[in-house]
C-alpha cells in the first residue's frame, strides 16, 4: 500500500445523538467494537492516525487490543469543534495524502479496499439511509459537485482523500473542508452512518448482507 | 531546522534509570517512598528531585555512571537520533557525571543538571535543568521544537514545543502529559513514522 497517505479515524466526539452512553468507537457491532470494524479495513495501511478526545483513554485501550503502531492524535477541543477539525489535526504532520474515515461509519470491506487503491482525491458517498444526513449533488459521471442539507442524489457518508496541505483548522464539518475544492472525484460505496439509535439498527441489518 | 528533544528515561532507554540505580545500591525502599509519594502529588517534583540527588549524592558516581551505561536504548529510536545528530537533543533531569557515558552511547547533544564533585560524590547540587527553558531557547532560535516525552517533568516543555508527542514506549504516560500532548504512540515503529514525517 502506498506509504503516501495515511488514514485518519476521527473518534473524538461525544456521539449523543446515539444515546448508548459511550463513545461511538466502543459501541458493539455484532460482537465487535466499532473501531475493531473499522481497524480491520486498514490492517494493510501503514500509517493509521486516530483522532481522540471524549473517552480517550478508552478508545486507547480499546485500540491497543488489535494494533500497537497507531499514532494518536488528540483534539483536546473536542466539545467546541466538529470533525473538520479532527480531520485537520489528523492529518497536518501526516503523509501527502490524508484520508478521513468518520468514527460512527461503516464501510462495505470490497468497497473500502477498491477505495484504498485509488491515486489521488476523491469522495465517496452512498445511497440514502441516515436520519440526519448531508447529501451530495453529482453529473452524469458521479463527480460530486457539491453538499447539501436539503436534498442531493446521494448520501455524504465519507471516506474522503485530499492532500494535507489544503486542510485547514476549522470550526466546521470534514464536507466544508472539501467544498472549496469542489467538483472532485465521486465513487459510490455501500456505507452506513451511525448518528442515531435508528442509524445503529440499520447499521446491524448492514452487517448482515456482507 | 526541526529540533527534535528527548526525554531520557523511558523514553529512549527502555528502563527508568533511577530504579536501576536504587536497586543496585540497595536502597529500593527510601527512594521508592519518595516516588510514590511524588507521583501522588504529595511531593512537588522539584523537591523531590533535589531529594534525590541528595540520597543519590552519597553514592560512587564512577559506579553509577558505569551502571547507567549499561542501560538500554531503544534500537529504532537510537537509530533514529544516529541519523539525525544535529537534529536531536537528549533532556534529563539527571546529574550530568552520572549520565555522561550514556549520552555519549546515545550520541547527540545532552542538556542534564550540574553538581560540584568531591571525592567521587555528589557534594552540592548547582543546577536544574528546566526542560522548558531549553524549547524556549531553540523557539527563539527561529527552530521547530517537537518534545519527545512521558513524565510530569516534561509537562512544561511539551506545553511550550511546537509538536509534543506522549510517548508509551516504557509506561503509559502521566496524566499532565496526556492532557497537553499533541500525539500519543506505543511503539517504537509508530514513534519514528512521526518524526520522520516532521523532519
Amino acid at each position: 500500500m502506498s506509504s503516501a497517505k495515511s488514514v485518519i479515524i476521527s473518534c473524538a466526539g461525544i456521539g449523543s445523538r446515539l444515546g448508548l452512553a459511550t463513545t461511538k468507537a466502543l459501541i458493539n457491532i455484532d460482537g465487535k467494537s466499532l473501531i475493531r470494524w473499522q481497524l480491520e479495513l486498514f490492517k494493510d495501511i501503514e500509517d493509521v492516525r486516530i483522532v481522540v478526545g471524549f473517552q480517550a483513554n478508552d478508545v486507547v485501550e480499546e485500540v491497543r487490543k488489535y494494533r500497537d503502531d497507531v499514532i494518536f492524535v488528540f483534539n483536546h477541543n473536542y466539545f467546541e469543534t466538529k470533525t473538520g477539525a479532527s480531520y485537520y489535526l489528523g492529518a497536518k504532520d501526516g503523509n501527502e495524502f490524508a484520508i478521513e474515515f468518520d468514527g460512527d461509519l461503516l464501510v462495505h470491506p470490497d468497497d473500502m479496499k477498491q477505495l484504498l487503491e485509488i491515486d489521488g482525491e476523491w469522495i465517496a458517498y452512498a445511497d440514502k439511509m441516515s436520519d440526519d444526513a448531508v447529501f451530495v449533488k453529482t453529473n452524469e459521471i458521479g463527480d460530486v459537485l457539491s453538499f447539501s442539507r436539503e436534498n442531493g442524489d446521494f448520501e455524504w457518508t465519507g471516506p474522503c482523500c485530499i492532500k494535507k496541505d489544503k486542510l485547514k483548522y476549522s470550526s466546521g464539518h470534514v464536507f466544508n473542508q472539501l467544498e472549496p475544492y469542489l467538483p472532485m472525484k465521486g465513487i459510490k460505496i455501500r456505507a452506513c452512518d451511525i448518528d442515531t439509535y435508528d442509524d445503529y439498527q440499520r447499521a446491524l441489518e448492514f452487517i448482515k448482507r456482507w | 531546522m526541526t529540533k527534535f528533544i528527548f526525554d531520557l528515561d523511558g523514553t529512549v532507554t527502555k528502563q527508568e534509570t533511577l530504579p536501576i540505580i536504587s536497586k543496585y545500591f540497595g536502597i529500593e525502599a527510601e527512594i521508592d517512598k519518595l516516588t510514590e509519594e511524588t507521583v501522588k502529588g504529595n511531593i512537588p517534583f522539584i523537591e523531590s528531585f533535589i531529594r534525590r540527588v541528595y540520597i543519590l549524592g552519597q553514592l560512587p558516581i564512577d559506579k553509577v555512571s558505569d551502571l547507567l551505561e549499561t542501560v538500554d536504548i531503544y534500537q529504532k529510536v537510537g537509530s533514529f537520533i544516529l541519523q539525525h545528530k544535529e537534529n536531536c537533543i537528549i533532556a534529563t533531569g539527571n546529574l550530568e557525571c552520572w549520565v555522561d557515558k550514556l549520552a555519549k552511547k546515545v550520541g547527540c547533544c545532552c542538556y542534564c543538571s550540574d553538581g560540584i564533585i568531591e571525592d567521587n560524590k555528589v557534594v552540592k547540587l548547582t543546577r536544574i535543568l528546566r526542560k522548558e527553558n531549553l524549547v524556549e531557547r531553540f523557539k527563539s532560535e527561529g527552530e521547530k521544537v517537537v518534545f519527545i516525552g512521558d513524565g510530569n517533568n516534561d509537562v512544561e516543555a511539551m506545553r511550550l514545543a511546537d509538536i509534543s508527542i506522549a510517548s508509551g514506549l516504557t509506561h503509559m504516560p502521566a496524566k499532565g502529559v496526556l492532557s497537553i500532548a499533541d500525539y500519543l504512540v506505543f511503539s517504537e515503529e509508530a514513534l519514528c513514522r512521526q518524526l520522520n514525517q516532521l523532519l
